[in-house]
């Protein structure tokens, strides 16, 4: 495939250095790793808000930063466009104006019109960001940065605060997206489910390093996933057998089971992953959750390391060694030194087999963890109908639909 | 007391462009830029707030009347010193509002401005102006307010001469000594009028009405 992003670069913060490498063609690419390790800087970077100490970025052939030759294009001439994870709409422009920032054409309001149509928020031209749902300034922030038509686009985390369905629409929305304007895309996520909906090819990124760069089919392929998955470092991988017991569905290994979600269709050996994130710990005095009642496990804190907002324990559990994660300040009255005795407990829901088929993520996604909860902003209640109707059949008569307005908008900027 | 009126008024009409032009820029500077001496600017342009107004007035007239090329400027005890002495005092109250005004603005919505096409310029005047717009004009009508009300700094620099530099404060005080209170309490009434006027309008410009956050 063609080459258009080509970079290569290092950017020292502190004691934290960013090491980089990555190409990418017209292509959907994800950088997927824990918080902490340097996801939103690279982007920062690309986007040229950052200056990279030493290397260089090149779109579509055209040097835009170049630390030896001390060339850095300011980001208003970069052409790349990037989502925030805060989103960061302007509060006193409306929905409208908003998307028309970007557009310097005479007509740049019926644009930025065509735009709002295209992400499905006609009618809501003109209102503030305050007075939208998350979805829909999601869907603004996502329109405004495509409007000015750029090289390039950059999303960090933006799917985060969503829940469930609005998420997986956006994700489907993006796709589209990406199918009618053939930009492309750079994705940040640390959540496994966004890389198997998503992705072209995957990008993992750990301390600050962010080299391994794999096709989203090879990541599915059980000859080569077992290392991949080491290499990333993050996250528990569990070895076993999925069998039938009592009903239930079970990965069982030399040392502990866990029961599986009810979708689970695969057989035999498997390799499922945890994020550490969906890893709970229990109180001891409290009732369990009857959903993870199956799933409880005890063990003992062999490391605890806090990392920038979150605390990371390693925990030796069922004969293997298991990361957790959670917000500093959960958990406070809970005794967590290291040698401590702990409960524990995952969602069926949140166990991910690895080795089933490419870009499909086997099981219903873990929507509704503690991590999101505890992120997600509450927002205001308005026209929650619109955001229904939109997981509805209408969807692919959209696609087709945008698809011919946008290329038109797309030639006459040009 | 009209001629008195008219003169506090073409203060004003100085002052409050310059209030906003000087204070807008000094806040931004203090609030978005970090460069040497920062911190000693904020101070000294803080300075006034704590001095008394006649030691700030003394150190004016000795500026004004004593180092050599401001001398021979002639600005003592004229107009442009009765529109100048308000400055000082009011200045601070201007800039602190623009600083935080500023310092509310989120970082990231100039950034976004940026890499949707703004240049520093354009950020500045489509994004944290619009957002910080409350903010300056509360303390535009603080500091009008207080620039309308001064009396010690421009005395000292200005003098107390009917028709070139008695603003209204001065007016009520040649009035009481004069012992016409009627007419005092004339120029009393509209001052105090202003001074609600301006409450009034920093209450509107901070109050939830609009709420865009």
């Amino acid at each position: 495939m063609e080459e258009r992003l080509d970079v290569r670069f290092l950017k020292k913060l502190g004691s934290f250095r960013l090491d980089v490498a990555l190409t990418l063609g017209t292509e959907i690419g994800v950088i997927f790793g824990p918080s902490g390790a340097g996801k939103s800087q690279t982007l920062r970077v690309l986007v040229g808000l950052s200056k990279p100490d030493e290397g260089y970025i090149k779109l579509n052939g055209r040097v835009l930063a170049d630390a030896s030759k001390k060339v850095s294009v300011p980001p208003k001439d970069r052409r790349i466009g990037l989502v925030f994870q805060e989103l960061s709409l302007f509060p006193h422009l409306t929905a409208l104006e908003n998307v028309a920032y970007g557009l310097k054409c005479g007509d740049r309001l019926e644009v930025a019109a065509e735009w709002l149509h295209m992400v499905r928020l006609d009618g809501l031209s003109d209102r503030y960001p305050h007075q939208l749902s998350g979805g829909q300034r999601q869907r603004v922030a996502l329109a405004r940065a495509l409007a000015p038509g750029p090289d390039l686009l950059l999303l960090d985390e933006p799917f985060n605060a969503l829940d469930g369905p609005v998420r997986r629409a956006l994700r489907r929305e993006l796709k589209d997206l990406f199918n009618e304007t053939k930009t492309p895309i750079i994705y940040v996520t640390h959540d496994i489910e966004d890389v198997c909906s998503m992705a072209d090819r995957v990008f993992f990124i750990r301390d600050g390093e962010l080299a391994a760069s794999i096709p989203v089919q090879s990541l599915w392929d059980p000859s080569v996933q077992g290392s991949i998955w080491h290499s990333l470092g993050w996250g528990t991988l569990v070895h076993g057998t999925v069998e039938e017991r009592s009903g239930l569905c079970w990965i069982v290994w030399d040392g502990g089971r866990l029961a599986l979600p009810p979708t689970v269709r695969v057989k035999g050996d498997v390799t499922a992953f945890v994020a550490p994130h969906h890893v709970k710990l229990l109180y001891h005095d409290l009732p369990v959750d009857l959903e993870l009642e199956d799933n409880v496990m005890e063990g003992v804190v062999a490391e605890r390391v806090v990392l920038g907002g979150t605390t990371r324990l390693f925990v030796r559990a069922c004969n293997l060694q298991w990361q957790v994660e959670f917000l500093n300040g959960s958990y406070v009255t809970m005794e967590l030194s290291e040698g401590q005795r702990v409960r524990m407990a995952v969602k069926p829901g949140c166990i991910y087999i690895l080795g089933s088929a490419p870009n499909s993520c086997p099981l219903d996604p873990c929507t509704e963890t503690q991590f999101e909860q505890e992120r997600s902003a509450p927002f205001p209640a308005l026209d929650e109908k619109g955001e229904m109707a939109y997981e509805g059949e209408d969807l692919d008569h959209r696609g087709s639909l945008g698809a011919s307005s946008l290329a038109r908008s797309h030639t006459d900027r040009r | 007391m009209i001629s008195s009126l008219v003169l506090s008024l073409k203060v004003l009409a100085v002052d409050v462009p310059l209030l906003l032009v000087i204070g807008t820029s000094l806040g931004w500077l203090l609030a978005r830029r970090n460069f040497r001496g920062k911190e000693a600017l904020s101070l000294l342009i803080l300075l006034p707030v704590v001095l008394p107004p006649s030691v700030l007035g003394l150190y004016l007239l000795m500026l004004l009347g004593h180092v050599p090329l401001m001398r021979e400027l002639g600005l003592l005890f004229s107009f442009p010193a009765a529109a100048m002495a308000p400055l000082f005092p009011s200045l601070p109250i201007m800039v602190q509002s623009a600083r935080s005004g500023f310092a509310s603005v989120d970082v990231g919505l100039e950034d976004a401005a940026r890499t949707l096409g703004d240049g520093e310029l354009a950020v500045f005047w489509r994004v944290s102006f619009p957002i910080a717009k409350r903010f300056l004009m509360a303390g535009l009508a603080l500091a009008s307010a207080r620039a309308l009300g001064d009396f010690g700094v421009t005395l000292m620099i200005a003098g107390n001469i009917p028709g070139r530099t008695q603003t209204l404060p001065l007016y009520i005080y040649s009035r009481v000594e004069a012992l016409d209170f009627a007419g005092a309490n004339m120029a009393a009434i509209l001052l105090t009028g202003v001074g609600v006027m301006s409450l009034w309008l920093v209450r509107r410009m901070e109050g939830v009405h609009g709420g865009a956050s």
